[in-house]
């Protein structure tokens, strides 16, 4: 397994999608922050406008004030009208240039904000579509999903103010201390005073809002995940009468949730009213100290009244940037989400120097293959046959016997465990991934449909297929028989799963995608299994045109369909227990026999 | 706007919180408007008299009002929090709630996606928005009005540039509020998009990679990803006009102050301290602006999301219990009279005039064409779908006079697609009937033929499930679903082909126990196979949405045509492969 890099990739749509380096598990916030700015880096010309708009803008709202005092001052006190008039038509300019250049640099920010979550949903989608099925396996859909929008979402929210806040704040602090520090050095010093307190404030309000901003955001997941579920099987709890029951589970879930968000709003709301108290004090603190300087050795009022304005001044920016520190947090608390996604290994990469073959022949060598899902818990003991290209391997087997397991090895969503697979003389491994699954057309057993139209569905098995090609294919499969009759036909529009069609004619359209494809190798996993036997006969006739000079694999429990074979594979148990055709097996009066008088009693 | 209205309901409960919230922060308001004059006292009475215990002791009703002003504030932040999250909480619940007693014709409405948007941020984005009211829509407000009065009383002169510069600003706020509100709708309904590609893409995991169509699929979502990155961002930076716009006309008040001031000054109608004056109280009214306009825009955002659920809780379910159900337990005679059925009215119904008539205990078995209507028939019966024509009558009462939950609850139902939920298999087989009995449960799994495969199971019946129990084979699903509809002893047990992925040998012996285990109770099964309905006391043929013939096999067999065909596609001989 292969890890991919930490932060984002240079270019997007990674090619391949495959890197080796070391995994940084984001452990601690800093590295979780650096991350966050590595994808921001990405937009470096924006990023720099939007720093040096800042200080433009920051520059004039200083600006701004003065030429008030000024004019005031110097015209309007001195009854210069002309002149006052004259000045305000400055002040008037200055604060155009300001509010478009405040529009600016927040339309820039914006953008730099939008477009590297963008970036990371993006990442994120190519990450799971580049995940092994064992890691679908092992999470809920729901709480994929909520990855994507909640945890993202909140990413934006923090993203969109954090530069300018940042750079503003900056420069204001700086400014303000310099004029303290001019004004009254001792004073100055005393207003310094509180800012460890306020650091140590905020650090206590973001230690607790971080764990809760986590718990929250865990909560929501699992949440998500339990409505995904419960949605989509809707039909099970209308069927079983359980509304109440799920209406209760879900109640628990969303206590959890209302606890820990509860926590997490209380604890950050905390921040601002004790900001506020740190400013009061350190106010205070100014004003008593002052006072008492002017008292015993004649510090004027004017630098008092001066220092009281600057101090407040001087508070705000440390205030939004605790605030900024604050929303972060749930930030955080959502991009660890993420990033813990990015960081899980992808599907084995492909060995260097894969080979890629235009077409297949078709020669299939089991050699004493032994596969499991978990470890410890072995499914397929030595399985050891060899297909000759062209030939039509029948598996059967009792239920969960491995059939479909064997199939998954061929079309690579697992790797074998032990043993060889080789395809025409080569070890599958030696291939690129996506060459073995083009030239491999499967018919899974768990048919899935994508809303769209049956057109779009069918075109699946070849993006560029005709229209033409489209209804031949939906023909051979006996699909175009019932989709004629659809109100739209071809252009019906599905719902997700395809929910609105029946089963079996579900399974048609499943079995319209695959011979589209056109592949070298096909493989039917139980591919008619909820189609009547009638409609099955027609499938069979086109299908076996198909079949001819084509390795295919065909899985079935009605055994009818696979007396043709020419090699009979029984699978017991994950082991081969029975090979060899129709009438070998029959007369061997074993397994197969067995299992065939059972469907003629 | 009427949607918000709708919801206010779910502030009731917790109005006390929601009152609560924002007096407190009328204290942290009050006492930091005290500070100044605090302020004034120290430097007027204590610096110039040389007081140092007056000053200690105007310090220390300095620190003394801002502690008060602290617990205002924590105040007003916790109960804001305790409203807005008991708000959202009962919201997504009451939501929930809803969707749960959804008929399929809603969800499909609705759609699966958006429904989840619904739930998750929708509902955040209103629970954001209560909390901003409470926390700043006193503190706003209260300095802008206080501004103005201020102003009026102290600056008169100068009032006139008010009259031009707040309804401008109220202009504006009005017209960004309003396009806000349609600039999310906006938003919100690409997240209801990319929230469905995302469910479609890892229910559908298996499909893209057997096909290696990652690309296209990657394709398909970064048109998706990029409308919600361009409408958020159009909105977005729409709504940033209004800051730096209400930050503009505010400051274009003061050049005209300074105008007019010195045109004023100059004729010695007002004096110069007014211009000041009212220069800093135009300060207080943006700052009062600025921050009432952050909650304006929260809101118009959430008024979108408000309608969007809204909607949902309007919805009716379509099916219903009536007021005064019978009383009578189900026996299990199932009757069907001209019943006509179409998914999507107006169109070629799917059932049509469907009649027949199954005696408690009798085994019904159905076979057909794909696409044929049996499914849809039995769910009939469940009642998940309401006739548009004819009546479906259980122990010769129309179904529609039974309790929905008494109905369902005598009613086990085993569907075509076996659907299990990421639990174990225990708690998955006990959702048919959670009172049961571990030996009930046993025997459930027995009939079903599972208990060999969960004996193999390290963890046994504990054994946790996945999502779409895909650690499972297809037939493992399906003994399971049927397990959980045997172990409710129903009065009628309805099997919709669930023995497709069960190999011959298993189906036989489950054909035996529901022989055994199931004498009293109807059973309906539908099957592909002959071989799993031919001892059925009536099988119906369906062709089209009718039942073309009715009898048993034998009868059938001399009679039926269709069923002759089918029975010839499934003999032993002539196999039809390679033909
Ligand atoms: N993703 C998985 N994780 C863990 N175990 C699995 C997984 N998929 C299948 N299994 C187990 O592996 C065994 C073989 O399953 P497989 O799907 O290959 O059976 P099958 O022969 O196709 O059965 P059926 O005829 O019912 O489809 C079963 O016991 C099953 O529970
Ligand atoms: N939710 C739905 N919305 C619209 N049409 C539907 C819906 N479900 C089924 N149909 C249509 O109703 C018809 C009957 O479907 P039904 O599922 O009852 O068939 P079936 O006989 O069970 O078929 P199969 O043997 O394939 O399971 C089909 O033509 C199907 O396309
Ligand atoms: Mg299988
Ligand atoms: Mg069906």
């Amino acid at each position: 397994m292969t890890k991919n890099p930490v932060g984002p990739p240079s270019t997007m749509g990674h090619p391949g999608g495959r890197f080796t380096g070391p995994v940084v598990k984001p452990k601690n916030q800093k590295q979780t922050l650096l991350r966050i700015w590595s994808y921001l880096k990405l937009q470096k010309v924006e990023l720099i406008s939007v720093i040096i708009i800042v200080v433009m803008s920051t520059l004039l709202s200083l600006v701004g004030p003065f030429l008030i005092g000024k004019t005031i001052d110097d015209y309007i006190v001195k009854l210069d009208v002309n002149g006052a008039v004259k000045m305000a038509l400055v002040l008037a300019g200055i604060y155009i240039a300001s509010s478009v250049l405040t529009w600016v640099q927040t339309f820039v920010m914006i953008r730099i904000s939008q477009k590297t979550i963008y970036r990371i949903r993006q990442q994120l989608f190519e990450q799971y579509q580049s995940l092994p099925l064992a890691f679908f396996d092992q999470r809920k859909q729901g709480d994929l999903m909520s990855r994507m929008t909640n945890d993202i979402e909140n990413l934006n929210a923090a993203l969109s103010q954090s530069v300018i806040q940042i750079v503003s704040s900056f420069l204001t602090i700086v400014g303000t201390a310099f004029a303290l520090f001019y004004l009254d050095w001792m004073l100055a010093l005393v207003t310094l005073t509180v800012i460890p307190l306020i650091v140590w404030a905020t650090k206590q309000i973001i230690k607790r809002s971080s764990v809760n901003y986590k718990e929250r955001q865990r909560n929501l997941g699992a949440l998500n995940g339990y409505i995904e579920e419960t949605i989509s099987n809707a039909d099970i709890i209308t069927l079983f009468g359980k509304e109440k029951q799920s209406i209760e589970e879900f109640r628990e879930a969303n206590e959890k949730l209302r606890t820990s968000a509860m926590r997490a709003d209380t604890i950050s709301g905390f921040m601002g009213p004790i900001n506020n108290f740190m400013n009061n004090l350190g106010l205070s603190l100014v004003i008593g100290t002052g006072a008492i300087m002017a008292v015993t050795s004649g510090l004027s009022i004017g630098v008092i009244a001066s220092f009281v304005t600057y101090t407040r001044q001087f508070f705000r920016p440390i205030n939004q940037l605790s605030n900024l520190l604050n929303t972060f947090q749930s930030a955080i608390a959502g991009s660890e989400r993420v990033f813990e996604i990015l960081d899980e290994s992808q599907e084995v990469a492909d060995v260097t120097n894969a080979k890629v073959k235009n077409t297949f022949a078709g020669n299939v060598t089991f050699q004493n293959v032994d596969f499991a899902y978990e470890q410890g818990k072995p499914i397929l003991h030595g399985i050891d046959f060899h297909a000759q290209a062209g030939e039509t391997i029948a598996i059967v087997g009792p239920t969960g016997s491995g059939k479909t397991t064997i199939i998954q090895l061929l079309t690579r969503f697992y790797d074998a465990t032990g043993g060889r697979i080789l395809l025409d003389g080569e070890p599958i491994e030696h291939y690129q991934m996506s060459n073995v699954r083009d030239h491999v057309g499967v018919v899974l057993q768990d048919t899935y449909l994508f809303s769209g139209t049956v057109r779009e569905n069918i075109r699946f098995g070849k993006l560029d297929a005709t229209n033409e090609e489209v209804e031949e294919a939906a023909k051979v499969a006996f699909a175009h028989n019932y989709i004629k009759y659809l109100p739209e036909q071809y252009e019906t529009v599905l719902t997700s799963g395809g929910l609105n069609l029946s089963q079996g004619q579900r399974q048609l359209i499943a079995i319209a995608r695959a011979i589209l494809e056109d592949p070298d190798l096909l493989i039917l996993d139980e591919a008619t299994s909820s189609v009547d036997t009638m409609t099955e006969v027609h499938i069979q006739k086109g299908l076996s045109n198909l079949m001819k000079g084509r390795t295919s694999f065909v899985i079935a429990h009605r055994l009818k369909t696979i007396e043709n074979a020419n090699q009979i594979l029984v699978i017991n148990e994950g082991k081969i227990v029975e090979r060899g055709n129709h009438q070998t097996l029959m007369n061997n009066q074993g397994f197969y026999a067995a299992l065939q008088s059972q469907l003629m009693a | 706007m009427q949607a918000v209205l709708k919801l206010t309901k779910y502030i009731r409960p917790y109005i006390v919180f929601a009152i609560i919230a924002p007096v407190m922060m009328l204290i942290e308001v009050g006492m930091d408007l005290l500070q100044p004059t605090i302020l004034q006292h120290i430097i007027d009475d204590g610096i110039s008299q040389g007081d140092t215990s007056y000053i200690i002791k105007m310090f220390g009703l300095m620190m003394g009002t801002s502690m008060i002003a602290l617990i205002g504030g924590i105040g007003c932040s916790v109960y804001a929090s305790k409203t807005a999250v008991n708000f959202a909480t009962d919201l997504r619940q009451d939501l929930y709630e809803t969707i749960t007693y959804f008929s399929n014709n809603s969800k499909d409405k609705f759609t699966l996606g958006k429904l989840i948007t619904n739930l998750t941020s929708d509902v955040e984005m209103l629970q954001r928005a209560v909390t901003m009211l409470l926390k700043i829509f006193v503190r706003g407000p209260m300095m802008f009005i206080g501004a103005v009065v201020i102003v009026f009383v102290t600056a008169r002169e100068l009032f006139p540039i008010l009259l031009v510069v707040v309804p401008i600003l109220a202009f504006a706020m009005y017209f960004f509020t309003s396009l806000s509100g349609k600039l999310f709708h906006k938003v919100q309904r690409v997240v209801d998009q990319v929230n469905t590609k995302v469910q479609e893409n890892l229910a559908g995991i298996r499909v893209i990679k057997a096909y290696n169509r990652k690309n296209h699929q990657i394709e398909q979502f970064t048109d998706v990803n990029t409308q919600l990155m361009k409408r958020s961002m159009t909105a977005d930076q729409i709504i940033g006009v209004l800051a730096p716009l209400t930050m503009f006309v505010v400051n274009l008040g003061i050049v005209a102050a300074l105008w007019l001031g010195a045109i004023k000054v100059e004729s010695e109608t007002i004096k110069v301290g007014v211009i000041l004056a009212f220069i800093n109280y135009l300060m207080m009214v943006m700052q009062g602006l600025m921050s009432s306009s952050m909650v304006l825009v929260q809101l118009a955002r959430a008024i979108p999301s408000a309608g969007r659920i809204v909607e949902v809780l309007d919805e009716k379910a379509d099916i219903q219990s009536p007021n005064q159900p019978v009383q009578n337990s189900v026996r299990g005679e199932v009757e069907f009279q001209q019943v006509s059925f179409s998914y999507i009215k107006g169109t070629e119904p799917v059932l049509k005039n469907v009649n027949f008539h199954a005696k408690a205990g009798e085994t019904i078995g159905i076979i057909g064409m794909t696409g044929s209507g049996k499914s849809t028939l039995v769910k009939m019966v469940s009642r998940l779908f309401d006739v548009d024509q004819g009546v479906v009558k259980i122990d010769g009462v129309p179904i529609q006079q039974y309790d929905v939950e008494q109905l369902r609850q005598s009613i086990g139902f085993a569907p075509q697609k076996a659907t299990l939920f990421s639990k174990t298999i225990a708690d998955n087989i006990r959702y048919g009937n959670e009172m049961a009995s571990d030996d009930r449960l046993e025997e459930a799994l027995l009939a079903a033929c599972a208990t060999e495969f969960i004996e193999k199971l390290p963890s046994g019946k504990e054994h946790l499930l996945t999502q779409g129990a895909t650690n499972l084979s297809g037939g493992q699903k399906q003994r399971l679903a049927m397990a959980r509809a045997f172990i409710r002893k129903p009065a009628i047990l309805v099997l919709d082909d669930v023995t497709s992925a069960v190999d011959s040998i298993s189906e036989k012996k489950i054909q035996q126990a529901i022989e055994k285990q199931f004498g009293q109770a109807t059973k309906f099964i539908v099957s592909s196979k002959i071989s799993s309905i031919r001892h059925a006391d009536q099988i119906l043929v369906m062709d089209d949405g009718q039942i073309v013939a009715c009898g048993s096999h034998e009868e059938l067999l001399k009679t039926n045509s269709m069923y002759q065909e089918i029975d010839k596609t499934q003999e032993g001989k002539g196999g039809t492969l390679h033909d």
